[in-house]
């Protein structure tokens, strides 16, 4: 049995907008603009299954904002095909948006001035609910996401950490077989964004909700993420287990060398070293493991330094994410 | 059913949306004071210097034009147009299309709830003051009256939010339509009777302002004159082929733009 969720094969988008000739006249601009089009997705292909939970990043403008809204019908694809719980979003967007759930972290779908219960009612009429089932996924709403304390302020008045635990509890209203997240935890604190984590692990965990996430914060990717896709000038980079990620695309090591007194100069380092931070108690060195091993770069640095400490550690994921983005640079 | 519950609840969320906050229902009136107080004053003086009547009309039926004109506008329908600038420009616009919703069909009905209270509450306590005041023209007291106030108040309605969402649609290619929509505005203005009542407009002008789509949206003015009784199937007739032509425009106009979107986001 198929259980993809999610189908998309070879899909592109090209958005084209008139452009100012500067050569030109402003009659020729107005009635024969210039136009520049610019592949926004690029021929891409993926599928993902009931109940994974994927991360779905890229630098800005990769792309990923585009897909998703291709994905839950706001935008029409130039080609290719998507599939979406059988559905073809861009032909059965309102089918369609009674499965699927989104949140877009820079956008609010609450109403400012009105209590958030109000918010979560006019959701739920909206979604085709009975009062009565209104009633009981609100209660269950609000035990899971903890919206006890603030349900009857009006939205304007809450915290951004608040206001995002609602606006992902208001998505959630019609049981989302999908939730598509674009940016969820942009602009929040630590502890609001670890309590937003695990609210979705607990849906993902208790409801078997899909998710499907856009973000920059490798936080969200690392807690919350088994795969992640990779997008990058609209072509697809990599799909791969976000625990994969780092291991396969690590180029370097770092190591902190701590000295038995303090370092007084800093000669030049062997090939395939280089200084990441030069401190007279602490030097961090970064080894590019394509040049040299890490045995190799140890041993060289023991003949260099006189060591009272030494730590090797592997580059976070974020830099890891980092290098993967900048060794993709835009085509021409 | 579903798209008259959600209406319903539209208009339900947005009246207590406006009783929660007093303030602004109190700044629509004193806003329709000033601007349809003042008109009234100058109008009371025009037709006294006059004997009372200009153009066979009273300054009674003169001033019952001008305050459904502006009890008409306190509805706010013109703001729609606005409203789809704001979600084209902001990118709003996605929240709005990821839900079960025909996005038209929820502008208009949210836009008739903004107004709905202010217009419930300026229109009910305009009229009693009005009539208190200048008291009631002979065409309010036929039996056609009542009747076709509502059939010309909701064809002028629904042209309204046509028409203005026509213009609203067009930042889907010009993104900023506030130059369109203030020519728009003015024109409605103009030939709805807002400056002058259209009976008293040179002959040419009360043409433009009975055929046109702008005059037409604003035929509730005309309730009160005395050939109403007579030219109200005409009248209404005139308001169901505009408002049959703006819906279809606005369908096809939306149907491209949806086509068209695209919000910001890389």
């Amino acid at each position: 049995m198929n259980n993809d969720s999610i189908i998309v094969s070879s899909l592109s988008k090209r958005f084209s907008f008139p452009v100012k000739n500067q050569s030109a006249g402003w009659v020729k601009n107005l009635f024969v603009p210039e136009i520049k089009e610019i592949k926004a997705v690029d021929n891409i292909s993926f599928s993902v299954k009931s109940g994974e939970r994927v991360a779905f990043i890229g630098p800005n403008g990769a792309g990923k904002s585009t897909t998703i809204k291709m994905l839950t019908g706001i935008l029409f694809p130039t080609a290719g095909s998507i599939s979406v719980l059988g559905l073809d979003p861009a032909k059965d967007r309102k089918k369609l948006a009674y499965k699927i759930g989104t949140v877009f972290g820079q956008r609010s779908q609450l109403l400012p001035n009105l209590p958030l219960t109000d918010s979560l009612e006019f959701f739920g009429v909206m979604y085709d609910l009975s009062d009565k089932q209104i009633k009981i996924r609100i209660a269950e709403l609000v035990e899971l996401f903890n919206l006890g304390s603030f349900i009857n302020q009006p939205v304007r008045k809450l915290s951004l950490g608040q206001r995002m635990r609602a606006e992902v509890a208001s998505s959630l209203i019609h049981k989302p077989e999908i939730i598509f997240l674009d940016e969820p935890t942009i602009g929040l604190d630590v502890v609001a964004k670890k309590s937003l984590r695990d609210l979705l692990l607990k849906i993902n965990n208790e409801e078997g909700t899909t998710i499907f996430l856009t973000s920059h914060d490798v936080g969200d990717i690392e807690s919350l993420c088994s795969r992640t896709i990779v997008i990058n000038h609209g072509t697809l980079v990599k799909d791969l287990p976000t625990q994969e990620l780092a291991r396969s695309f690590i180029r370097e090591k770092y190591v902190d060398v701590t000295p038995e007194k303090t370092f007084d100069s800093f000669p030049e380092l062997p090939s395939g070293l280089r200084y990441a931070v030069k401190e007279k108690n602490k030097i961090t060195v970064v080894v590019d493991i394509e040049k040299i091993t890490t045995q190799e770069a140890l041993r060289k640095l023991l003949n260099v330094f006189e060591v009272d400490d030494i730590d090797v550690y592997n580059t976070s994921l974020e830099a890891v994410i980092r290098n993967m983005y900048e060794s993709n640079p835009p085509r021409s | 059913m579903k798209a008259i519950r959600l209406a319903h609840k539209i208009l339900r969320t947005l009246v207590r949306d406006r009783m929660y906050y007093p303030g602004r229902l109190l700044i629509d009136t004193f806003s329709i004071v000033a601007r349809c107080g003042v008109l009234l004053v100058l109008y009371w003086y025009v037709f006294r210097l006059n004997n009372g009547i200009i153009n066979n009309t009273t300054f009674i039926v003169a001033a019952w034009s001008m305050f459904f004109y502006f009890a008409f506008s306190v509805f706010r329908l013109r703001d729609i147009s606005r409203a789809i600038m704001q979600d084209v420009q902001s990118g709003n616009i996605e929240v709005l299309f990821s839900k079960p919703i025909s996005y038209l069909s929820y502008r208009m009905w949210w836009q008739v709830g903004e107004g709905l209270y202010p217009f419930l509450v300026i229109s009910f306590f305009g009229a009693i003051i009005l009539a208190s005041i200048v008291g009631i023209p002979a065409t309010m007291s036929t039996y056609v009256f009542i009747p076709t106030l509502v059939l010309v108040f909701l064809f002028g309605a629904i042209l309204s939010l046509a028409l203005y969402a026509t213009v609203g649609l067009l930042a889907f290619w010009i993104e900023d339509v506030s130059p369109l929509f203030w020519i728009v505005d003015k024109a409605v203005m103009i030939l709805g009777g807002s400056y002058l009542p259209v009976a008293l407009f040179p002959n040419f002008m009360y043409k433009i302002a009975l055929y046109s789509p702008f005059g037409a949206s604003q035929f509730i003015t005309h309730t009160v004159y005395g050939a109403w009784a007579i030219e109200w199937p005409v009248k209404i007739g005139i308001q169901i082929f505009w408002t049959f032509v703006f819906v279809i425009v606005v369908s096809i106009l939306f149907a491209k733009a949806r086509k068209k979107v695209s919000v910001n986001g890389g």
